[in-house]
């Protein structure tokens, strides 16, 4: 019995190996390794720490793609309201901390600002569903896709535009989250702001895992995005979901740019090129795919951080983007195929 | 009475479909609703599941009004609604979309119970169990349907075209299992079926739908015997 299972998990992982997805992974640690190898664990730590907060990113981007249909070109400007946020809360306790250095706040104070960006997201989510796509629902679920993707397009105008007017368009940065010297690894200094930004992401992406498979509106959040009638059909109250699913993905871009302040301060386009970033991933990762889009996010982080190594940093675009269009051309659905049957058919 | 719809008039958009529908289900009856394509029947049951809304009219079901609820409100009501194009979760396992049909059901104890009747009823998806709905054969994917309907411990069970698409011999097992449910369960079934003999030979009750109206209703049987019946749907 226990060597029947074995060998049906053994046949299944050398299915999963030679599938596309099984081949694109196993390329990437390669590539990795090989640039590592030939350049310094300075590549490796970088796509690492890169990737993960991008994947925090791309998540919730692939999220509300799957389950509320909608080509979110806003969510950028989530990540740029996590930044501002972290900026006006962590401000005041560093000063704080610089007054009386050995209080606990120096502990608590990065956690409390991150735990605000992530409310502040959320609420943001909540407030764009609410006075945004709920009425475009209620009004027309014709070319839903096309008229929602060109309200996410205004909305990601006017929420830049509104940055700018409320705090102005300078830079609004910190210096570091956390005091001390960095922290070693593999040969590498990595500041300690880096490693608990990669922290960070892993945590909130294994509880966002856990969360999908494991609890019932978890379930019922993957329930909508694979049939929304069949979701209706067993009891699941829609509204709801979709309030819930909008607020997570916008909560976990907004950790993202709380998480990344100390590298990108925050200005009024700030969440232009994460938002840039994560569709790359999604479409890589095949659109909708929660789960691709965590591997495509370290893909897309190593692709970049070669790119700039190799070829030079003008480049970092441009290599990505072209990977783009001949993901379109040849495998349209994605490496990791994607979850949700046709969402651009909706 | 469980369910009494009243005048129902529905559509979709501006193209009205259903025009002063009247029917009634009693508790325990099999009854079903036939008639020509394009009748108005699915867009019936999908009105009383809360699918589409109402223009007028009314749908009591245990004399509350539930007209208009959104499909999850009249799900939790106790109406189950199994569809023609079944809106399995396909990239979940058969054990995970019958888990989705327990969703109301917040008692563990009594979603294991469901669960062993579904499975006792349909064996079938025991093996089944750790497959993706998505890739099943047409045939087991109704019976997964169904099975979904019931986990919820529906008072009523609508089930649209359970034959469509499928070989006459699935046809006749699926049918079996509905029967099984009606005599030993005593659960309250209303079916629409394109198959008018095989459909007349084993229900209650039922009730002929043409051009959005109800023509005829009455028992089975007689509606088997009847001329206009006979013409238009058996072609004798």
């Amino acid at each position: 019995m226990a060597k029947q299972v074995e060998k049906r998990l053994w046949g299944r992982i050398i299915k999963w190996c030679r599938s596309l997805a099984g081949i694109t992974v196993m390329a990437t640690v390669v590539i990795a390794l090989a640039a590592t190898f030939n350049r310094g664990g300075y590549v490796l730590v970088n796509a690492i720490v890169t990737g993960g907060m991008l994947a925090l990113v791309s998540m919730g981007l692939a999220l509300t793609l799957g389950v509320l249909n909608i080509p979110m070109f806003a969510h950028g400007e989530y990540f740029m309201i996590g930044t501002v946020t972290a900026y006006f809360v962590y401000t005041p306790i560093s000063e704080y901390i610089g007054a009386h250095p050995d209080s606990s706040m120096a502990v608590l104070g990065p956690l409390i600002t991150i735990i605000a960006a992530m409310a502040a997201g959320a609420v943001a989510g909540m407030v764009s569903e609410l006075l945004i796509f709920k009425q475009l629902r209620k009004r027309s679920r014709e070319n839903w896709v096309m008229n929602s993707f060109l309200l996410t397009v205004g909305l990601s105008v006017v929420m830049i535009n509104g940055h700018q007017m409320l705090f102005g368009a300078d830079f609004k940065g910190i210096t570091q989250y956390w005091a001390g010297a960095p922290v070693m690894i593999m040969d590498v200094f990595i500041s300690r702001d880096r490693a608990m930004a990669f922290v960070l992401a892993a945590v909130v992406v294994t509880l966002f895992w856990f969360f999908m498979t494991y609890t019932r509106t978890g379930r019922a959040i993957r329930a909508v995005a694979q049939d929304e009638t069949g979701a209706l059909m067993v009891g699941i109250g829609l509204n709801g979901i979709l309030m819930l699913t909008i607020s997570l993905s916008c909560a976990m871009a907004a950790i993202a740019g709380a998480g990344l302040l100390f590298m990108y301060p925050s200005y009024p386009s700030v969440g232009l090129e994460p938002l840039y970033l994560a569709w790359f991933v999604v479409i890589l990762s095949g659109l909708g795919n929660v789960l691709g889009a965590v591997m495509g996010s370290f893909m897309v982080a190593l692709l970049k951080v070669l790119t700039v190594e190799y070829i030079g940093s003008g480049w970092d675009f441009v290599v990505p983007s072209a990977l783009i269009i001949l993901i379109l051309i040849f495998k349209p659905s994605g490496i990791f195929g994607s979850e949700v049957r046709g969402v651009l058919d909706k | 009475m469980l369910l009494e719809v009243k005048n129902l008039n529905a559509g979709y958009g501006f193209l009205q479909i259903l025009r002063d529908v009247s029917l009634t289900v009693d508790t325990g009856e099999y009854v079903c609703l036939v008639g020509p394509n394009g009748a108005g029947k699915s867009t019936t049951l999908k009105t009383i599941a809360g699918l589409v809304a109402p223009m007028s009219g009314q749908i009591l079901f245990n004399g509350e009004p539930i007209g208009g609820l959104p499909g999850n409100k009249v799900a939790g009501k106790g109406i189950s609604f199994v569809s023609e194009e079944m809106n399995l979760f396909v990239n979940m396992t058969v054990q995970e979309n019958l888990a989705m049909g327990a969703y109301m059901i917040r008692d563990k104890k009594q979603q294991k119970n469901r669960l062993d009747f579904v499975f006792s009823l349909f064996p079938r998806l025991v093996e089944r169990r750790s497959q993706l709905a998505g890739t099943m054969s047409g045939g087991e994917r109704k019976m997964l349907a169904i099975a979904r309907g019931l986990m919820a411990n529906p008072k009523l069970l609508l089930v649209d075209e359970p034959s469509f698409g499928l070989a006459p011999l699935l046809t006749e097992s699926v049918f079996e299992s509905l029967d099984t449910l009606v005599k030993k369960e005593r659960l309250t079934i209303m079916l629409v079926e394109q198959n008018v003999t095989k459909t007349l030979s084993v229900t209650d009750r039922g009730y002929v739908l043409e051009n959005g109206r109800i023509e005829l209703s009455g028992k089975s049987r007689d509606l088997a015997c009847n001329d206009h019946v006979r013409k238009v749907f058996l072609g004798v």
